[in-house]
């Protein structure tokens, strides 16, 4: 520019000089002496206008010169603005705070972001880079700066690095930082701008994830995930298989991603579950099978594999989730199990059938005994001895038959685990009881109270509760106290969905802590009274419980019994 | 007093109690006896041979059945007593005399038509006066 008014200043000069002598030349030639004066006039304003002329049209050229600089600057300016107004929205918008360092002096600017991500306050904030990296967590600061600065070194265009920054109140926030540096034309680093995410969410958001996904890897039990569709009627391809899974198959995670479940299927597995896993996965149900898989080396196992549908945020089906166990060990026992209860069964059938027939060939000749017995009776015998003879082989041969049909009686609870039950009326089974103790009770005349205001009715097996009743009356008859009338109460009372009946006489009583564990066993006898054969509790007990029922006593010698019956009313 | 019973039974002494106890009842005159259904059968074929034979054996108006025996046991027997060759005489009411306890035993009983009842050793006097009231009650 100095030139160039030098260079004007310059050319102004001698043009003037060159008009001046021109007309210092011609003028003297067109004019006389004597008008010296009007020739200097003449001169000046002649001077004057060119001058001006040439001034104007320098400031003319000028201006336009300056405008459309002018005009340059202005929409530079404008672009300026623009952008820097767009700087200031993104940088409220975004969510990330900016950054820009200026590396020789080490200056560091934040925009406001570092007040609303990491609040802090404008003069909490620090000028330099050393504010920055002291607010870096110390576990990944040094890492960080390495990186940082061998980047630097490289002068490579961009870089990303994630760690932990402390915030304003002291806790620290996962972030991602990228920065680009800018170099000067000696391609020197002279500044980096860079940008700083929030990504505390993301990273624990992952580090959930990655919990939950040890469950898949770590587990036990093999888990597949596959496609959504059914592949030419066969179960949908795999996409995804768990470590376990190539425990338990033979087969590599690359060995069977894409291709289908089918492969498993051997010679000995279930069609039939098959197909029904088939029809689930046609149907979008879930469904669980068992059958025999075969591993890569075509070895069986018992496998549990249930199939869940997974349904993407649409609620379209979008994948199948199978979780399957290896049950080989459980299938075995099962096996096991089942032949010992077939054998067990199968015995228990053979010894059933045993004791039928044994007692049959038991009861053949004991039913001749008493039927020649009875026929003794009316032939009139003489001999005293004979007589007694007689009637010992008598009272044996009854004992043995009762002994023989108490047995039998056991055989065939034992043999019905569930028996009919019908509405009893209360009352009318007593009444039978009583005419069948017909003779006991009018030759010892024992007072007997009854009490089934409150429960009319039960529902039980009516043969068996005639027998419990007869079996428990005639007790308490037999073992009466000879020193007081005999009375026995019996009454019974509604308690939630049982029946409970109480059986109480004031007879000799058992001592029940000598006894308390013998007491519903088999030929257990606590006294010396005859006719006794240590059955008849027992019976009772099976009887009850064979209707879901119990039975429990209370006693005290020389006091009396009191026997309480629960019973299922249902 | 009915006129003739036959008693199937394979033990001698279960056939004397019966002869002795129902003579003592006076519950029928004559009692015929067979140790097994076999014997049973050729019975009543020999009945049907000898028609209007003065000394031909009775038409026997009941039955006492063992089931246990040799050779043909009870259930045999009226398997074979039912079929047409023995149509003229399975009519005849029987009652089965057994010591079985078997409780299959009972049902199968109330298979057979021709069975009224199912009664257990020994036979005695009070169970004759329950079979004649049954047999009359019964058509």
């Amino acid at each position: 520019m100095k030139n160039k008014t030098n260079q004007i200043a310059l050319i102004y000069v001698l043009i003037s000089i060159f008009l001046a002598i021109v007309s210092h030349k011609l003028l003297p030639k067109h004019l006389s002496f004597t008008d010296f004066s009007s020739y200097i006039f003449i001169n000046d304003i002649l001077f004057i206008l060119v001058s001006g002329i040439l001034i104007k049209y320098l400031l003319y050229k000028n201006d336009i010169k300056n405008s459309s600089v002018f005009k340059k600057l202005k929409k530079s300016n404008d672009e300026i603005k623009e952008s820097n107004e767009r700087y200031d929205i993104v940088a409220k918008a975004t969510s990330d705070t900016i950054w820009d360092w200026k590396i020789e002096e080490d200056r560091l600017l934040w925009n406001k972001g570092i007040e609303g991500v990491f609040g802090y306050k404008q003069d909490q904030v620090g000028k330099s880079s050393k504010w920055w990296f002291e607010n870096i967590h110390p576990e990944d600061s040094i890492k960080m700066s390495i990186k940082l600065y061998s980047f630097i070194e490289q002068k490579t265009e961009k870089w990303q690095d994630q760690y932990r920054f402390k915030c304003a109140d002291g806790t620290y926030k996962y972030v991602l930082d990228r920065g680009f540096i800018l170099k000067d034309e000696e391609g020197k680093v002279v500044r980096m701008i860079g940008a700083i995410q929030d990504i505390t969410k993301q990273k624990e958001e992952e580090q959930r994830l990655k919990l939950l996904e040890t469950v898949i890897t770590q587990t036990k039990d093999s888990v597949i995930i596959t496609q959504a569709d059914l592949n030419d009627g066969e179960i949908p391809k795999i996409i995804y298989v768990n470590p376990a899974f190539s425990v338990m198959s033979g087969y590599s995670s690359d060995e069977i991603v894409g291709k289908s479940p089918d492969l498993f299927i051997g010679q000995n597995s279930d069609s039939q579950e098959y197909e029904k896993l088939i029809n689930a996965i046609k149907n979008k149900e879930e469904c669980q099978v068992e059958t025999i898989n075969y591993t890569k080396n075509k070895e069986e196992y018992w496998v549990s594999f249930s199939m869940l549908p997974v349904n993407n945020s649409d609620g379209e089906l979008s994948h199948w989730v199978s979780i399957q166990r290896d049950i080989t060990d459980e299938k075995k026992q099962e096996i096991e199990k089942e032949q010992l209860i077939r054998e067990l069964t199968q015995n228990n059938k053979d010894l059933q059938q045993f004791s039928y027939i044994t007692s049959h060939n038991l009861r053949a000749p004991l039913s001749n005994l008493t039927g020649l017995l009875s026929l003794i009776e009316d032939i009139p015998i003489d001999n005293q001895e004979l007589r007694a003879v007689l009637d010992g082989f008598n009272k044996s041969t009854n004992l043995l038959n009762e002994t023989i049909n108490d047995l039998v009686k056991v055989i065939v609870i034992k043999d019905n685990p569930s028996i009919q039950k019908e509405d009893v009326q209360l009352k009318e089974v007593f009444e039978n009881v009583f005419s069948q103790l017909d003779f006991l009770i009018g030759l010892h005349k024992p007072i007997i109270k009854i009490d089934f205001e409150k429960v009319k009715f039960l529902n039980t097996n009516k043969a068996y509760l005639e027998s419990i009743l007869l079996n428990l009356l005639t007790n308490a008859i037999k073992y009466r106290s000879e020193k007081h009338q005999s009375k026995i109460t019996i009454s019974a009372n509604k308690v939630h969905n049982d029946v409970v009946m109480i059986f109480k006489d004031n007879g000799i009583g058992i001592d029940l802590l000598r006894n308390k564990d013998k007491i519903f066993g088999l030929y257990q006898r606590f006294h010396d009274y005859p006719d006794s054969k240590g059955l008849g509790l027992y019976l009772v007990k099976s009887q009850i419980e064979t209707m879901g029922g119990t039975i429990s006593i209370e006693s005290e010698v020389n006091i009396g019994t009191t026997f309480t019956l629960t019973f299922k009313n249902k | 007093m009915l006129d003739t019973i036959l008693c199937i039974d394979d033990d001698p002494i279960t056939l004397m109690l019966c002869k002795m106890v129902i003579t003592k009842a006076s519950f029928s005159n004559e009692i015929a006896t067979a140790r097994n259904g076999e014997e049973a059968l050729n019975y009543f074929n020999t009945l049907k041979n000898t028609n209007s034979d003065g000394e031909s054996k009775r038409l026997p108006q009941l039955i006492f059945l063992d089931l246990n025996m040799p050779v043909m046991g009870g259930w045999e027997f009226l398997d074979c007593f039912c079929s047409d060759d023995y149509s003229d005489y399975n009519h005849i009411k029987t009652i089965i005399l057994s010591s079985t306890i078997d409780p299959e035993d009972l049902k199968r009983s109330k298979k057979y038509p021709m069975v009224i009842d199912f009664l257990s050793k020994p036979i005695s006097k009070e169970m004759l006066e329950y079979v004649k009231i049954k047999i009359n009650s019964t058509p």
